[in-house]
């Protein structure tokens, strides 16, 4: 009657749990997660697809020297179209996922920042970005 | 059992009650208000009322690029986001007058039902909570897992995957997927197994759940639903069979129907989809050709010639389709999106007038209606 | 050999505090008040196993964060938490209706804890019991002040004038009314096997057999009407958060709410007592082979916790009925049952005298 459902919770019981303690341990990602984007400025030659391709206006270009793209991460939804439409292919994504910041004008990542070598996927632990 | 509009009045007697449920209440997947006027324990009359988060979707899509609409699709129906990119893609394809390469279809189809594994499971879920079934909402979670860790694999993101592209698709699969694959679902096909046994068998729930939330297929088909509570009240109707798209007449799969039409036969019918859906993916994976998985030139600013198109798919909880009019410019003119959870709201106040007050849990979540895709 | 030394030494020593110097009615009353806090850290214990026990069940860790590993001081921040949030008393409650009603059913839980004995001391030839009091009638004592937990729902229930409340209260009133008599039948039946209404004499009835193995249709009757009594799944409707958020609590916040749950622990954690007195053979150790050497107060308690994990076991596999089923599960199932295992136990009574 009931039994069926006593015996498979009694059952699991013994097989083991499927938390993952989660600032120890962290979960490997796949090669194709969309992160934040890091741009390779020698690639990049300022054409500004990327800027009309986003849905959400989050891309301006701005003058550092040559033209780069400067990313407003607090509109980006991370769809990846940017990354797509690159005709040299200088923007990738990478595995980089905690981005919370402090303040509202840290959420702007100028070009030099973005271009930085993520320390994240170096160290192979996550954090504050800029910092 | 009426389907006009009716108004709820207020309570006559003194011993009726209007109580409201909702806009904030913890059964709701999302905000809606179901006014109830119940006496003592049986409902007398009900009416529904949505809008509460009305985003203007169809407005906001004639002022972007067609490329542009595409990551917004998704987020019509956050857990259907495959099927609705499908459809999307499909309805531009045929204006642009292209076709997705064979590969980019196999692997189109496998995303799709690997997105109709996860809606089920999740769906199920929610509703196992409302009926009071605590711990079989975790273990659905549990194997949802699994089949979101496979998504994630290929398009990159767990919930909204802006996969499909014009005439092909986003990413390849990864080295080494078919294996991962096959171990996942083997092992989601044992536990679901288990706990469709686990359904049947418990004579609490039977009680509770047979018998009640009788939808007949005369009155599905007056409103308009499709899907699990169509095929649960006895009608073999599923888009992938009748009019097949992509590569569904190369399968081999069979259409579940159940005959009873009440909260029981839908929740069934999902269970059973699953086991399907899995042996779905594995012909897929089996038969995949290999070959280019995209178009060699995607343009990036498409303007299809002026013309309109409307696409239909076997979405997890019904018939989607959405409506396009291009008038040659690089933007549409008009979008309309016809969701299938719209219908099956409508379908849900005449379902609870006679019934206990400790029904309407359990059969609005056997429903399975996406507020967000009702308010669009 | 060396045992049995130790325990004599013992005995003389436990003598020597509670019987024979003149302090010895203090002492008591000091042991009285540590039972009643010994229950309140049943209840606490309780909170604990079922936030774990039920985690292994689903498949994930419960608690792991507060003191250490295993969570242990969880209900510590839990508790100091709630004391930080403000008390709103919503603008048309009625205001001493609203506040009573968390006292009365802490006041219920207490009351019952006054009865119940956790072993029986035997001291040169006087039976001491540990309990806060010794009556002749606990048993139906117990029955009559678990009633008092229905006053406090439908205070609750009609003090905070909203409603989902006032529907949830009506709905617990008529469930617990309807399970009040299958308990009491089957109460009466265990007493009339022991020949007294004292819990401790029906205790003692059970050195030699369990009154499980005797009747256990009693002990089915009266495990079902019990959970049906305290509310806990598969009969919780009036908490069921999905059918009509948060039941007769809906208006509390704040401590008061942290009370009202409260409350409803302990009235599990003594239900549980009262199954392992009545039916599991209390501190007499197991059926034929007798204590083994190890106090009374040890069997007690690990009976107990056993009958905690069960209800938690019970939670988490099964789903909830609806409150109609419900009433006639206790109605028409339960009360015919209930006088069946009275004639079945008055029979065995007899032959046993």
């Amino acid at each position: 009657m009931v039994l069926k459902n006593l015996q498979i919770t009694l059952r699991t019981v013994y097989t083991k749990s499927v938390t993952r303690l989660y600032p120890e341990e962290i979960m490997d990602l796949p090669d194709a997660f969309r992160g934040q984007q890091h741009l390779d400025m020698d690639k990049c030659v300022g054409c500004g697809i990327c800027s009309q391709m986003c849905p959400n206006d989050v891309i301006e270009i701005v003058k550092s020297g040559k033209w780069y793209p400067q990313f407003d991460n607090g509109h980006c939804m991370f769809c990846g179209l940017c990354v797509d439409f690159c005709p040299n292919g200088a923007l990738s994504m990478t595995k980089h996922f905690e981005l919370a910041c402090w303040t509202k004008e840290e959420t702007v990542y100028s070009p030099d920042q973005l271009a930085a070598p993520n320390k994240a996927e170096l160290e192979g632990r996550t954090g504050g970005y800029t910092k | 059992m009426t389907h006009e509009a009716t108004q709820i009045t207020s309570p006559t007697k003194p011993s009726e009650i209007l109580l409201h449920l909702g806009p904030q209440h913890p059964l709701q997947p999302g905000p809606f208000l179901l006014d109830l006027k119940i006496e003592g324990e049986t409902i007398r009359e009900a009416e529904l009322k949505i809008g509460y988060i009305h985003k203007g979707m169809e407005k906001v899509f004639e002022d972007r690029t067609y490329l542009q609409i595409l990551p917004l699709t998704d987020r019509i129906c956050y857990l259907a986001s495959n099927s609705n990119n499908d459809v999307y893609c499909r309805g531009v394809e045929e204006l642009l007058g292209i076709e997705p390469t064979e590969r980019a279809k196999y692997l189109r189809v496998l995303t799709n039902e690997l997105c109709r594994l996860q809606s089920h499971l999740l769906g199920i879920g929610e509703y196992a909570t409302d009926v009071g079934f605590l711990t079989m909402f975790i273990y659905m979670v549990r194997e949802r897992e699994g089949v979101v860790s496979l998504l994630e694999a290929i398009t990159g993101s767990r919930l909204n995957h802006n996969y499909a592209r014009f005439g092909g698709v986003a990413n390849d699969l990864p080295p080494g997927y078919k294996e991962m694959a096959l171990k996942t679902l083997g092992e989601l096909k044992k536990q679901v197994k288990s706990h469709d046994e686990m359904l049947s068998s418990d004579s609490i729930y039977l009680r509770r759940t047979k018998g009640v939330g009788v939808l007949t297929a005369k009155e599905a088909g007056e409103l308009g639903v499709a899907g699990p509570p169509l095929r649960a009240a006895g009608v073999e109707y599923d888009l992938r069979r009748m009019e097949p798209y992509l590569v569904y007449d190369d399968l081999d799969f069979k259409v579940i129907t159940q005959t009873d039409g009440d909260v029981f036969s839908r929740v069934k019918v999902r269970l059973l989809e699953i086991l399907e859906s899995i042996y779905i993916i594995e012909q897929c994976l089996d038969q995949m050709p290999s070959g280019p998985y995209k178009q060699d030139v995607t343009p990036y600013i498409t303007r299809p010639k002026p013309g309109e198109v409307y696409a239909r798919i076997e979405d997890p909880r019904g018939e989607m389709g959405m409506y396009i009019i291009s008038d040659g410019s690089d933007k549409p003119y008009r979008f309309r999106i016809r969701g299938p959870a719209f219908a099956t709201a409508q379908a849900l106040p005449p379902l609870l007038v006679g019934g206990y007050v400790a029904d309407v849990a359990a059969i609005a979540a056997s429903m399975d209606s996406c507020t967000s895709e009702v308010d669009r | 050999m060396a045992i049995i030394e130790i325990y004599d030494i013992i005995m003389h020593y436990l003598v020597y505090i509670f019987a024979d110097n003149p302090f010895a009615p203090w002492i008591r009353g000091v042991l009285g008040g540590l039972v009643i806090g010994a229950v309140f850290g049943g209840a606490l214990v309780m909170v604990y196993l079922e936030r774990k026990f039920l985690g292994d069940m689903q498949s994930r860790i419960g608690p792991n964060r507060v003191g250490g590993r295993f969570g242990v001081l969880q209900l510590i921040a839990d508790a100091i938490k709630l004391f930080t949030k403000e008390d709103i008393i919503p603008a048309k409650a009625d205001k001493w209706l609203f506040i009573g009603a968390p006292i009365v059913a802490l006041t219920s839980g207490f009351l019952m804890v006054a009865v119940i004995p956790f072993d029986l001391l035997v001291i040169k030839g006087n039976e001491y019991a540990v309990a806060v009091s010794r009556m002749d009638i606990s048993i139906l004592y117990l029955e009559a002040v678990s009633g008092l937990a229905i006053f406090a729902t439908f205070m609750a229930g009609w003090g905070s004038s909203s409603k989902y409340a006032v529907l949830a209260a009506f709905r617990n009133v008529a469930k617990m009314i309807g399970y009040e008599i299958p308990l009491g039948i089957t109460v009466i039946s265990v007493a009339v096997m022991a020949h007294s209404l004292d819990i401790v004499e029906i205790v003692e009835a059970q050195s030699s057999i369990w009154f499980i193995i005797a009747q256990p249709l009693g002990f089915v009757v009266f495990f079902i009407a019990l959970l049906a009594d305290v509310g806990r799944i598969p009969f919780d409707q009036t908490e069921a958060e999905e059918e009509l958020v948060a039941g007769w609590a809906t208006e509390y916040s704040g401590m008061r709410w942290g009370l009202a749950f409260f409350a409803e622990y302990l009235h599990a954690v003594v239900g549980s007592f009262i199954v392992t007195l009545i039916f599991l053979g209390g501190w007499n150790g197991l059926p034929i082979v007798g204590n083994l050497y190890i106090p009374g107060i040890f069997w007690v308690i690990a009976k107990v916790i056993m009958v905690m994990m069960l209800f938690i076991w019970i939670r988490a596999a099964l789903p909830r009925y609806r409150i109609d089923q419900v009433i006639d599960i206790g109605w028409k199932v339960l009360i015919p049952l209930a006088l069946l295992n009275l004639v079945w136990s008055t029979i065995i009574g007899l032959l046993w005298a």
